[in-house]
Parts: structure tokens; sequence; C-alpha cells
């Protein structure tokens, strides 16, 4: 049976469990969690969703996190962004204890989270002048046009978000990630909505503003699609299956940068992680089926 | 070639015609005491003839409107103003839910008409009395309303106000008013068309003036009930009027995510 030859077993000496030690080949960490556990208080009593994790990630270094819908890995992503208080361990993000959102972290939502009463252009503005403080109104409006500028949607700016389509959307959104400059991108299923060839033009943009920004940015993103999880990362970390969901491994992609869409997919090395990928993803639910 | 007739036109010109057919044989069957369609238009036009007269002993139908309409503006107008910020409070804070709801809950059902001898009693003044009982009445409705909208903001709009880090003056400006105004409106609408229901029924009370003085002076105490069914159709239509503004206004703060 092929869902034997994938368990996870077979695969054991080739994953790195990580206790928030030094990134490989990272100079320095931009975020360091530490036993993370997230408890909630339910009506039918505590749900753990994240338990005893720990992982760090270097600065410029791109993460993918990747598992079953509900394993927790919006919830591991929301501890960095601040918007979930661990219950136990801490999350440290550029030398800082996290304890609450800020301006270092840009945050991609996963339904793009415009205001839909909000031109696309105030969408970014009120992001902007909410989020940095000590700059005249001038550079703020500077900074929308470029950033508006850089996905290509400037001559859109008047328009209201219902006015756009899905992947226009999440390009305002990223727009309004990047545009307060924040050294660490969190990205919560960003592409998941979009069609197959809006996601692939969206993986180049994504790249293209983080190869401007001279690679410095961090970016950690959730996702559940193995393909896009290997062209944009450095390491893809697959979580089991929640409640107190934990990491299962962690699998590095060594694949020279820049990388080619068309070309990637017949690399020997990339198919191989995309086995390895898939054999921890799949194996669970083809057992289940059995 | 544009379509002049729409299924939907044709639907109210048929509306309309029952309404007319319905109204002839009940003024056949009681043998004209209640008058005819056409008789009650000839009343019309007669009415119609001064309507903006203001004298001392004479009013026209303009003018009773006009001060009908004033008194619901400046009671809806002073009820909306305490309404939303209250309700606003009200949904975002849940002892403020704890606090009002159950006072909210103790006076709504009460007939408007029960707090104009208390208006009276306050004011000395039927005029002023009509307007406090506008004013209570216009309340509870934008009241229950706003409060809905700002208690029911996505978690979307609220994790964006968290994540970059909006003041609280932001947030209230750029996310809870925003989403909560299609709510209010809708309040507003409801609290419109009962000021409105209510107003000629404190009319007949103060007396005086306005549309429902006019129902019952002129059309009851007169003996006209050709008069009382030309009223019927004014006060109709001005409802229809108010209505359907605050709905285009609805229509118009409302935001397509």
């Amino acid at each position: 049976m092929s869902a034997i030859s994938l368990s996870p077993e077979n695969h054991t000496e080739t994953f790195h469990h990580h206790h928030a030690a030094p990134a490989n080949g990272y100079a320095t960490n931009s975020i360091e969690i530490n036993d993370v556990s997230v408890r909630f208080k339910t009506p039918k009593g505590v749900f753990t969703a994240v338990k005893d994790i720990s992982l760090a990630v270097g600065r410029g270094e791109i993460v993918s996190l990747i598992g079953h819908s509900g394993c927790g890995k919006s919830t591991l992503m929301n501890t960095i962004s601040g918007m979930v208080k661990p219950s136990s361990g801490s999350v440290i993000a550029n030398g800082n204890l996290v304890t609450k959102p800020g301006p270092d972290r840009g945050i991609v939502f996963q339904n793009y989270s415009l205001l839909p009463w909000l031109s696309v252009y105030q969408n970014i503005y009120q992001a902007i002048d909410a989020a940095i403080h000590g700059k005249t109104a001038t550079e703020k409006k500077a900074l929308v046009e470029n950033n508006l500028k850089m996905v290509k949607l400037w001559e859109h700016k008047d328009k209201l978000p219902g006015q756009l389509s899905g992947g226009m959307k999440q390009r305002v959104a990223i727009a309004r990630a990047f545009a307060i400059n924040p050294s660490i991108l969190l990205l919560d299923e960003p592409f998941g909505a979009l069609d197959a060839l809006t996601k692939s033009n969206l993986h180049v943009e994504l790249l293209k503003l983080w190869n401007l920004d001279n690679r410095e940015k961090t970016i950690v993103m959730v996702t559940h699609d193995i393909e896009e999880a290997i062209f944009l990362s450095d390491r893809v970390v697959v979580m089991n299956d929640g409640p107190a969901a934990s990491i299962k491994a962690i699998v590095d992609v060594p694949l020279p940068r820049p990388r080619n869409k068309k070309e990637i997919v017949h690399d020997p090395v990339y198919m191989g992680i995309h086995d390895k990928l898939l054999g921890f993803l799949v194996d669970k639910l083809s057992i289940n089926d059995l | 070639m544009k379509k002049i007739f729409s299924l939907q036109t044709l639907y109210f010109l048929i509306g309309i015609a029952l309404l007319g057919g319905l109204w002839e044989l009940i003024s056949t069957l009681t043998k004209h005491e209640i008058p005819s369609p056409r008789a009650t238009w000839l009343v019309f036009r007669e009415v119609m003839q001064h309507p903006m007269q203001n004298d001392p002993d004479y009013k026209g139908i303009g003018t009773k409107l006009l001060s009908s309409l004033e008194r619901v503006a400046i009671g809806f107008g002073l009820g909306s103003i305490v309404a939303v910020p209250l309700g606003l409070l009200v949904g975002s804070s849940k002892a403020m839910m704890g606090i009002i709801n159950p006072i909210v809950q103790l006076l709504r059902p009460v007939s408007p008409l029960a707090w104009f001898p208390l208006g009276l009693a306050i004011f000395q003044d039927s005029h002023k009395a009509s307007v406090f009982m506008i004013f209570i009445c216009s309340l509870w409705p934008t009241l229950i309303n706003a409060a809905f909208g700002a208690s029911h903001i996505p978690q979307d709009h609220k994790n964006v106000s968290k994540a970059f880090g909006f003041s609280k003056w932001k947030y209230l400006t750029k996310i809870l008013l925003p989403f909560s105004l299609p709510h209010i409106i809708t309040g507003l609408r409801l609290s419109v068309g009962i000021a409105w229901m209510v107003i000629v029924a404190g009319e007949m009370l103060s007396g005086g003036i306005g549309l429902g003085y006019f129902v019952w002076d002129e059309g009851f105490n007169g003996g006209s009930i050709a008069k009382i069914l030309v009223a019927i159709i004014i006060i109709g239509l001005v409802g229809l009027l108010l209505d359907k503004l605050f709905l285009f206004l609805q229509k118009r703060f409302t935001y397509a995510s």
C-alpha cells in the first residue's frame, strides 16, 4: 500500500527539530518561538490548539507553515503577529517579547480584510496613518503611491474593494502590509481563494517585492498548497493535525534563487521535496480512507 | 428600444386598479355613505385650491401638512440625536447593553400616545407634548438598530484595527460608524414611519393644527367623509415618500466587501 510506504517514520532521518536554536545559515534570528502552547476556553472545556512548539526563523528567511485545515497553523502564526497570546511559552520578534501587534510585523489576512467603505488608496493610507508615527502627511501619501505602484494598482486607487477582483484585492492587502515597511511579513493563506493563474502571478510578485527590499524581510506564510510552499520558501514546516498540534517535520528547500516556476517543477530536488511533503500530508488521509 | 412598461409597473397598476375597484364597490354598497373615488377626487381638488392659505381662522391643507411634518422633524431629529450615539455605545459595550437593554425592553412596547398626557403635564403645551411623544417613539428602533450594527462588526475589520494599531478615534470613524451606518438608517427608517403614524393620532388629541386635526375637525366633526379619505391618501403618500427617502439613503451607504 502506498500509504504505508509514505508513512513519516521512513523519513525520520531527514527532518530537523529546531528548539529555537539559530535557524540554519542565518546570522540572526528574526523570530523565536519558545515552547509555545495556545489553549482556548470553550463551553465544552479547554481546547488546546497548539502544544509545545519551538521554532526559529532567520532574518530574511521565508518559512511556510503547512498542514490540514484546523491544525492550528494560523493560531501559531497569530502568536507571532500578537493577535493571539500564548498560554505558555513566549514569542520573540526582532529581539522583543511579543505581547501585541506592532508595526514591525505586517499581516496579510486570509480574506483580504479591506475596509469596504474606503477606497483602495484610503485603505492603505489609514493603515499607514495608524501604524507609522512621526511622518508628515506628504510622506505618508508618497508611501501609499509607491506601494500601490509596486503592485500596479495606482490607476485603481479610487475604486472601492467591492469593485476589484479577488487577485486585485489581495494585491491591495499585500501593498498595505508592505507600506508600513515591517521587517516581518505574516501571510495567512494569502492566495487560498484565488485561481491558479492569479495565484502564480502573485507568487512572482511577492518574491519581486521581497527582492526589491534586498531579501531582508522575514516572511512566514500559512498555506495548504504544497507547490506554493516549495516555490516560495526556504523551509517548510509541516504540522500535525490538531487538537494540540505540534511540528511533524521541517523540510529544507535548498533550491537556488531566483526560482523559475516552469523549470523548477522538473528539478529532481523539487520533486523529492514535493513527494516528501505529499507523504507527510496525504498519509493520514489515505489511512482514514481505508 | 427602451421598454416603457416593465412588468413591475404593470403589477403596480393592477394593484391600484384593484384598490379603486374595491373602493367603488364599497361606495355603491353603502349607497354613497362612503364617497366614491370620483366624488373624493372632487373634494380633493376643492381642498387643494388654496393649500398654503395660512389665516388665523383657516389654514390650507398644505399648511397643516407642513406643521405636522415640522413636529415630526423636531421630535424625530431630537430622538435620533440621542438614539444613535446611545445605540452605538450600547452595541459596543456589554456593560452598557446590560444596563440599557432592560429599560428599552420595558418602555418600547408602550403606546406612544400614553406619553402624550405626560408631555402635557411636563410642558403645559399641546404642541410641545406632541413633539415629546414623537421624540420618545423615535428613540427605540434607531437605538436598537444602531446597537445591533455596533455589536456585529466582523472580526476581519477588528483584526485590521488591531494589526495596524488604529486609535480609538480611527476605529470609531473608519470602522464602527461606516459599518453601523446602514443599520442606523434602517432604524431611522422605522422610527420615521412610526413617528408619522403617531403624529396623526397625537394631533387628534392635541387639536388646533396639523393633518390629524384636519381629519378629526373638518372630516369627522364637519361630517365630510370625503375629507377623511383625502387626508388618508395624503398621509399615506407622504409616509411613502419618507420611507423611500430613507430606503435610498440605506442603499447609498451599503457597501459590498
